[in-house]
């Protein structure tokens, strides 16, 4: 075939084949746990990775299927497997190549809980972590030790939004020939495409924009399909015989999509961390017109940024495509279509007008969650970090009058409309 | 096959492309086909007209109830709409039963009266009064039986006897017993209808309907009207309804032996003035019910001494049981017909009916009887 299908078609198509049996347009729902086998050969064959096929939906499933090829196809990966949440495939995509003694470096910029999973939970189990600070890539350098297997970061960092040059991280990675991991969930393969720069792996929370309506938990880690597991000896889960599937090699077998099927049969056998089928239909749906709502999310973002710079009751605004922003060179480099749509901002008057702007707001919803077709907006010193110390605030980035912002795909006018009843209520703090 | 094998896998066949042991839940609009000249080969066009995993319930449903063809529908009401327009037009007349739902009720005489369609409501359980209401335009008899709350039974192999030298199609409101425990289209009625949100779903999850027909004549009548004003059950509706059918069996076994259990601790209770449960021998239809299904339901009423104040007061203080309308799932559920399900109904047309203020009505569950009985006689000693 010579003809290569573009990023809308294949965010419409990817991964399904009409329904033989009815011609259903949409994918079937198979909210199933088993599948009948025509004969015991076929089973046996089938258990052992030997052939194709659906054996129990904690593994595989044709729903979950659909969603996983069209995300790889988005991303440009080899193979995709979803999980029951964003953490999960943080989790699973680690633990498939990372075993006791071994050490992750880690951007310092990254989500809460994949902070609290590198720093809390997987020293439990003999995985540690060195953070560094994503800006600056020679601490990213010191940071790598013999026993690191993994470099790992967001490419739109939280919550300072820097962005990580990914040809300079790509570049030290494969001097050191370790895979290089990426957080894709703000930028989504729609604003970027990792694996185009030599990034190996990506994840997503698929509840964030890809999903886009706030109605479905669900991750997924990517395959990149161009890390050479074989160079060396340092990724026997991938390279070396797995018993419990009959000494089967998954370098050798699997090659390009070694990494995925490793995640398959071992972490969504044994932890079990399964999307349903249900929520694989409900994110489909999400991905049908991601495009079209990157596209919408992007302006929204890029209007309010300009309301939002020239109000006199807004002390700052951050946000990569903003020239003041210190990522803004990165951003027009990785981010050309928009660089997310999370903003944060200040509010003349510090603590108590961040506070009186957030409970004053009426049509953007104050929660914490992001990437919604709706605004979500929060005020992190008075919520998500509001039992940490002022030092400790300064250190994570974030400022007594920060408000941060999740672009929704409202009328923007609407939005703008809406944050006046959060400024009239904030004025008062902001003259004393 | 037995019917306990038949709830499970009638209609349902391993999926042809994955082998998925379950129906899949094709939740899509459309179905692409081959070529114009190949269209509907695979059977299907538009989801209104049909749907698969709908269809698998409708095969299941035609299956159990006895007959060659289900439709399935958003709601019982849509069932008993669709199944009511297909076969009254304007100027032909219908006998309703008395004690039918309410809802069916406010369907024939605030709705269908404006287009022209006679309706008569008469004692169902009398079958001569039946045959008396006959006129010449009569193109329908509908009964429930058991009727929703009163519990009077009608006599459905002797209605349909009526209905078939009138020359009318005898509709059986089946969903108090389910096929499990009556087969009216065995006992001579040509149509069943289900809200199958009760004991089909029986997990308060869904809300559904289906008519069952006895031939296709009248399966297509009304398939016909189904497909013309589009009242139609979604496909997530149907699987999980699907799910529910597969222990129908066990769950009418283990709730009418909670019912009966319930009844006969109502019915020595000295505050209780009298219970109505048609598996009591004290049941005035007791010998009729016995005759023309193989079980008596989960569902009771009762009138607490002290009529309308001691049965609110007990319906408000009673723990276990739920304050709740719906009938048929495992939630114990307990009502009050005068101001919930039957308010619609006039007054007048209640008290002639046997709805009296003081009756409370039960929809018994499946927890354990010991707490639903423990329950009620705590509740009974602070009245």
């Amino acid at each position: 075939m010579s003809h290569f299908y573009h990023f809308d078609t294949i965010s419409l198509h990817a991964g399904q084949t009409v329904d033989p049996e009815f011609g259903a347009r949409a994918t079937p729902i198979y909210q199933t746990t088993s599948y009948v086998f025509p004969d015991t050969d076929t089973a046996a064959s089938t258990f052992n990775l030997e052939r194709g096929g659906h054996v129990y939906s904690r593994i595989t499933n044709p729903t979950v299927g659909v969603l996983e090829q069209r995300i790889a196809a988005l991303e440009g990966g080899s193979a995709a497997v979803c999980t029951a949440s964003g953490m999960a495939a943080t989790f699973c995509a680690i633990t498939a190549i990372l075993s006791q003694g071994d050490h992750i470096v880690a951007s310092s910029q990254m989500y809460g809980g994949n902070v609290s999973l590198m720093k809390n939970t997987l020293p439990r189990f003999g995985i540690t972590t060195t953070f560094f600070d994503p800006t600056d890539l020679d601490d990213l350098k010191n940071a790598i030790q013999d026993n690191t297997k993994l470099i790992y970061g967001e490419l739109i960092g939280n919550p300072g939004l820097d962005i990580l040059d990914l040809d300079a991280v790509v570049k030290i990675a494969n001097e050191k020939q370790i895979p290089f991991m990426v957080d894709a969930t703000f930028n989504t393969p729609y604003l970027c495409r990792c694996f185009d720069y030599g990034v190996n792996i990506t994840i997503h929370s698929v509840t964030k924009w890809m999903g886009g309506h706030g109605a479905a938990i669900g991750g997924v880690v990517v395959d990149g399909g161009n890390f050479d597991w074989g160079a060396t000896d340092k990724y026997p889960t991938i390279t070396e015989p797995y018993a419990p599937f009959q000494g089967i090699n998954f370098w050798e077998e699997f090659g390009p999509s070694a990494y995925a099927t490793r995640i398959r049969a071992e972490a969504m056998r044994d932890f079990g961390a399964t999307m349903s089928p249900m929520t694989a239909f409900l994110l489909l749906q999400g991905i049908e017109t991601l495009s079209l709502r990157m596209d919408k999310h992007m302006s929204n973002t890029n209007a309010l940024l300009e309301h939002l710079s020239n109000h006199k009751q807004v002390s700052w605004v951050s946000h990569p495509s903003l020239p003041t922003h210190t990522s803004h060179a990165l951003a027009k480099k990785y981010l050309p279509k928009g660089a997310g749509s999370i903003v944060s901002f200040g509010v003349k008057g510090g603590r108590d007008a961040g506070k009186a702007f957030i409970e004053n707001v009426q049509l953007a919803s104050h929660l914490a969650n992001v990437g919604d077709a709706k605004t979500l907006i929060i005020h992190p010193a008075t919520t998500t970090h509001s039992r940490i110390d002022a030092d400790a605030l300064v250190a994570a980035g974030i400022t007594e009058d920060m408000v941060r912002l999740s672009v929704g795909l409202e009328d923007v006018e609407d939005i703008k409309a809406d944050f006046e009843n959060g400024f009239r209520a904030a004025r008062k703090f902001a003259d004393s | 096959m037995g019917f306990t094998t038949r709830q499970i896998h009638a209609g349902v066949t391993p999926d042809p492309t994955t082998g998925s042991i379950l129906t899949p839940i094709y939740q899509s609009t459309t179905f692409v086909q081959e070529s114009v000249d190949e269209y509907l080969e695979k059977g299907y066009s538009y989801s209104r007209s049909g749907n698969p995993t709908v269809k698998a319930l409708e095969t299941k449903l035609a299956d159990l109830e006895g007959g060659v063809d289900c439709s399935c529908f958003g709601t019982g009401m849509g069932a008993t709409t669709a199944t009511m327009l297909a076969f009254l037009d304007a100027g032909k007349h219908a006998i309703v039963s008395d004690v039918a739902y309410g809802g069916t009720y406010r369907l024939a005489t605030k709705v269908l009266s404006r287009f022209g369609i006679e309706f008569t409501f008469a004692d169902t359980a009398n079958v001569d009064e039946v045959a008396a209401a006959v006129r010449d335009n009569t193109a329908m008899i509908f009964t429930e039986t058991p009727a929703n709350p009163t519990m009077k039974c009608s006599d459905i192999a002797a209605i349909s006897e009526v209905a078939k030298s009138a020359g009318a199609v005898h509709v059986v409101d089946n969903t108090l017993l389910t096929p499990y425990y009556q087969l009216p289209l065995e006992l001579g009625a040509d149509v069943s209808v289900h809200s199958t949100t009760k004991y089909m779903d029986g997990h308060n999850a869904t809300v559904g309907g289906a008519a069952i027909s006895k031939s296709e004549e009248h399966g297509a009548a009304i398939r016909f009207i189904q497909n013309s004003t589009g009242s139609i059950m979604s496909p997530q509706v149907a699987w999980l309804t699907s799910q529910g059918c597969k222990t129908m069996s066990l769950r009418m076994d283990q709730q009418s032996a909670n019912a009966l259990a319930v009844a006969k601790f109502l019915e020595s209770h000295p505050k209780v003035e009298q219970v109505c449960y048609p598996g009591l021998e004290s049941f005035s239809q007791h010998e009729l019910v016995t005759r023309q299904a193989s079980g008596y339901g989960a569902m009771a009423w009762f009138e607490v001494k002290g009529g309308l104040a001691a049965g609110k007061k007990l319906m408000d203080t009673v723990e276990v049981w739920t304050l709740a309308e719906n009938l048929g799932s495992v939630e114990s559920l307990i009502t009050h017909p005068v101001t919930m399900t039957h308010a619609d109904v006039e007054e007048a047309e209640r008290q002639r009916v046997g709805i009296i203020d003081g009756l409370v009505r039960l929809s018994v569950g499946l927890e354990d009887a010991e707490d639903l009985i423990g329950a009620l006689d705590k509740a009974l000693a602070g009245i």
